[in-house]
């Protein structure tokens, strides 16, 4: 491999890991923007999105590496698989936010942040007692389709990574720019008593937002597992913090921001392999963290949240 | 029958005044402490008891962080790892530099020893334990400014994201760093401590005795320092930021302080640790032991000293104990029903399920923790609470110092612009505040008036122009800058520290013109007890003015008081930093017309003992009572300045608060009267 090769190798690499970051990121986003709360429960929303992927396929029968399928049945199966994660997803999303966090809206300070650490504890020890620790063969009913360009590999996977986070951030940023509860998930980010006054429900709004960020943390789980070939109970903490760092570095609150914040962190992880170490990278990552928010807290595209006076 | 035995027994106790009694339960607890081992000499319930001391150690450090100044900290571990690892290094086989004759000294000091493994003659570290205490206690302060210099800066929120961060590169390094670490697989061989020639070995009992010792200590000093000028500091910034810098508290400093000594905290800690177990590795200090932690100071209660110790003890019971027990008695249970799931449960792998249980449940009914830090002070009686509208001023005025006016003039505004965005709000204002005087700054809504205040008292910066008092330039200085200076300020909106009570409230006040440190306010030095019971006498003088409006509330929260009595702990607060000018943004709003001709003739009085004062008011009759003259204020321009009764006439003034056609219906009525 050359040099150019081993680049766009990276590049290639880079690109599905920054979708799936991308998808966890929009997540941290549109909470954070609409009620400036560090939702730390979405780590492990994202790996019980990734478990729920891979027991919906097995319950469709692929299992493993081995089951290979082609045309509708391929498809269907994949739908089914994404769109039952987003759904319990966006489920246990609206749950954690109507039952745990309502109540604690009027609460200034960090009992809003802690139950969500509490929660995300919870989500992982649930998952832990009831389908252990190990690494689970994440099934892959993708055929082995592989296409090369110059030394670089690019799967079908790959390109169906992309495809799939095309696709639902472009279904997210229509609907929060067209549609009429789109604006008043805007209004309320902007100022929350004024879109009270004028009429938006914000309970609504608030709960949209966990609904549609915890769904994109399923799609991202059911990502990590068809890019990995793996679920892990403990996958939830370094994809979160990376996906996090992601959101600010796009600048949070902002929703192209945490797209293209999720593909540069996608792109420092598959590249920072090769110059630092792979041990290294959290740290590479981590320190970019409190470079942007200790020198550019508003990121690359401008923070939006709710200014509280 | 046993209820009137236990009245009996409990009479006597019961008589005791409450010092008394905290003083014979603190003996009464010691006791049970030191005899336990004797009493149960089962080395594994002693080890476990070492070890929530252990725990009960950080959970006091972390309360400091985040009780006391409010900073979540989710990567605490961070700083007990760098304690354990100190000492692990500095007293294991892993780094050994070759001997050298500078090594001499040290191994004259014992802490190092020449030796000899084959090949070249090597150093061996042998740190004393004893020694390691404080040493590390300061390293791991050290990395505490190093991390948080940077990252204090930022929202609290973020903080918490950050140190996670931090807490995970602590043990990634220390996974990868292998010739320093041992990486994953651990420092062997770290010596145990010796007293007097006595070697700790690995029995659990004389660490046992250590940890009692080393948790009395922090117990000691969070306590003393939550009482002190230090700890008001940091419930000032964890109550309200802006409040606690605009009275005086330098945020950065006080932040950094709350970090370091709660990283000092956790580097004893890591030094006992290790020592204890002989060993330290990356696992010991991941994430879930920062989230232990963390459920330890909230189930006990965040900022309460004993809360937290309770908390870290229960929880230590519950893994070790409770978790346990419940599974022996589930497993008894299944086999007598023959359910096999019940057999074979084990509680003690739920322990985290727990802890996330825990931590949801306290937050959602019991945010203040089992043993919350501030109590309940019992309501006031009718008689005790009875006021009536006083007339003539502040009461009591003689024990209050006058203020002899400084030279110059007290305030000087020359063009001050102050822009947000696209909109002007203050448009190159002047304005001139002579020594003693009292003037008032009117203007409609959204006129600039907050604004002005603002930029005065740093909270916004200018974007031209200059502010002196009494010659020295406001403009740059943050906002404890300013007070120190001598100008102290109340806000529109009422900005004061909620959870605190009416004391500590104007204690804080006092802040920027009192010295402590942390290390004199934990030795009480005498310098230290003469200056905090000076503060409190003249605080308690300051309350006093206000009659019995206050000084029956001294330890009720002042967010359960009522409008007016937190407008007068905000008056108080202020006047609490002894200010050259007092800057009072609407003193009277919301209050009704007896409670402002009452506030209004006792600001009056402060005028009287010479005090300089800045007053924005929309009450005309407040104004005329008060102000020597008047500037007002429209859409940012200085639109007029002049005697209150000149201001009431002029027609730009006129013009500005009531519109053009009914100014001209006001000048007519006027004409014709």
């Amino acid at each position: 491999m050359t040099s150019a090769d081993l680049l766009l190798q990276q590049v290639i690499n880079g690109l599905s890991l920054g979708s799936m970051y991308a998808l966890l990121a929009l997540g941290f986003t549109l909470v954070y923007g609409i009620m400036e709360l560090i939702n730390f429960s979405h780590f492990n929303v994202f790996m019980v999105g990734s478990m729920v992927a891979m027991l919906t396929l097995q319950a469709l029968g692929v299992v493993g590496q081995d089951t290979v399928m082609t045309g509708f049945p391929l498809v269907g199966v994949l739908l089914v698989a994404f769109a039952m994660s987003m759904v319990v997803c966006g489920g246990i999303g609206v749950g954690i936010e109507r039952f745990l966090l309502r109540p604690l809206r009027a609460v200034k300070g960090p009992p809003a942040m802690i139950t969500t650490i509490g929660v995300s504890y919870v989500l992982f020890n649930v998952v832990l007692l009831t389908l252990g620790t190990d690494a689970k063969n994440f099934p892959n009913p993708l055929p082995p389709i592989v296409w090369n360009i110059g030394g670089a590999v690019l799967r079908l996977r790959e390109v169906l990574i992309w495809i799939i986070a095309i696709v639902l951030m472009g279904g997210l940023t229509y609907f929060v720019q067209y549609t009429k509860i789109g604006r008043a998930m805007r209004a309320t980010a902007q100022d929350p008593e004024a879109a009270r006054m004028m009429g938006v429900e914000v309970d609504r709004v608030v709960m949209m937002a966990f609904f549609l960020g915890s769904a994109l943390a399923g799609a991202s789980g059911m990502i990590f597992g068809l890019y990995y070939n793996l679920a892990k109970v403990d996958i939830g903490f370094g994809a979160g913090l990376r996906a996090f760092t992601a959101a600010v570095l796009g600048g949070i609150g902002n929703v192209p921001g945490a797209m293209l914040g999720g593909v540069i962190i996608g792109l420092i992880e598959s590249s920072s392999g090769q110059i630092v170490g792979a041990a290294w990278t959290d740290v590479v990552i981590f320190s970019l963290l409190v470079l942007v928010l200790v020198f550019r807290p508003a990121g690359l595209l401008g923070r939006i949240a709710p200014n509280k006076s | 029958m046993v209820s009137s035995a236990i009245a009996a027994v409990s009479r006597p106790f019961m008589a005791m005044s409450l010092e008394r009694r905290k003083t014979l339960g603190l003996i009464l607890l010691a006791v049970i402490l030191l005899i336990f081992p004797i009493v149960n000499p089962d080395d594994g319930d002693i080890d476990n008891a070492a070890n929530a001391l252990a725990y009960a150690t950080l959970a006091l450090g972390l309360n400091i962080v985040v009780g006391f100044a409010g900073l979540l900290d989710l990567g605490y571990a961070a700083f007990f790892a760098i304690g354990a690892y100190f000492y692990g290094i500095l007293t294991s086989f892993q780094v050994m530099p070759l001997w050298s004759d500078v090594w001499g000294p040290f191994a004259y000091l014992g802490l190092v020893e020449k030796m000899n493994q084959g090949g070249p003659d090597l150093v061996h570290f042998t740190l004393s334990f004893w020694l390691a205490l404080p040493l590390a206690a300061l390293t791991a302060a050290f990395f505490g400014i190093l991390f948080g210099a940077p990252t204090l800066r930022l929202r609290g929120d973020y903080l918490a994201i950050v140190t996670l961060g931090f807490g995970e590169i602590v043990p990634i390094v220390a996974r990868n760093l292998d010739s320093v670490t041992n990486g994953a697989a651990g420092l062997n061989g770290v010596q145990a401590p010796r007293l007097l020639g006595y070697n700790f070995g690995i029995d659990a009992t004389p660490y046992y005795y250590v940890g009692i010792g080393l948790a009395a200590l922090l117990i000691f000093v969070s306590t003393r320092l939550r009482n002190s000028r230090v700890g008001r500091a940091w419930v000032a910034i964890r109550e309200d930021e802006t409040a606690a810098s605009a009275m005086g508290i330098n945020l950065v400093r006080f932040k950094l302080m709350a970090f370091a000594i709660g990283a000092a905290f956790a580097g004893m800690t890591g030094v006992y640790f290790v020592a204890k177990l002989q060993t330290a590795t990356p696992e010991m200090f991941n994430f879930n032991v920062s989230s232990m932690l963390l459920v330890m100071v909230v189930l006990g209660g965040m900022g309460s000293v004993w809360g937290v110790v309770v908390g870290a003890v229960l929880l230590q019971l519950m893994q070790t104990w409770f978790l346990p027990q419940v599974t022996g008695w589930t497993h008894s249970l299944g086999v007598a029903l023959g359910n096999s799931y019940l057999q074979n449960v084990d509680f003690v792998q739920w322990t985290q399920l727990f802890f996330g249980l825990i931590l949801i449940c306290m937050m959602l009914f019991r945010r203040e923790g089992l043993i919350p830090a501030t109590r309940k002070v019992a309501p006031l009686s009718f008689a005790a609470q009875h006021a009536e509208v006083k007339r003539g001023g502040f009461v009591g005025l003689d024990r209050i110092p006058r203020w002899t006016p400084g030279a110059g003039n007290a305030l000087e505004i020359r063009g001050v612009t102050v822009k947000f965005g696209g909109l002007v709000a203050l448009n190159a204002v002047d304005l001139t505040l002579p020594a003693g005087g009292v003037l008032a700054v009117i203007g409609p809504n959204g006129s600039g008036k907050s604004t002005l205040f603002n930029v005065i008292t740093g909270l916004v910066p200018a974007d031209s122009g200059s502010i002196k008092c009494h010659g020295v330039e406001l403009l740059g200085l943050a906002p404890h800058q300013v007070l120190e200076q001598g100008v102290a300020r109340t806000f529109q909106n009422i900005r004061l520290f909620p959870n605190l009570s009416v004391l500590e409230n104007v204690m804080i006040g006092r802040h920027a013109r009192l010295k402590s440190g942390p290390f004199s306010s934990v030795l009480h030095t005498p310098g230290n007890v003469a200056e905090e019971a000076a503060a409190k006498q003249s605080v308690l003088d300051i309350i006093a003015m206000f009659g019995n409006r206050l000084t029956p509330r001294l330890a009720q929260m002042v967010g359960g008081l009522s409008y007016a009595n937190r407008r007068r702990v905000e008056i108080a607060r202020a006047l609490a930093s002894r200010p050259k000018i007092l800057l009072l943004d609407e003193p009277t709003a919301g209050m009704n017309p007896a409670e402002t001709l009452e506030l209004a003739e006792q600001i009056k009085s402060l005028h009287d003992l010479g005090l300089t004062i800045l007053i924005i008011e929309h009450k005309l009759d407040v104004v005329t009572k008060l102000a020597d003259s008047v500037v007002v204020l429209d859409h940012g321009d200085r639109i007029a300045e002049g005697l209150p009764d000149e201001i009431r006439r002029n027609e730009q003034v006129l013009t500005a608060y009531l519109g053009r056609a009914a100014r001209a219906a006001v000048m007519e009525e006027t004409d014709a009267g």
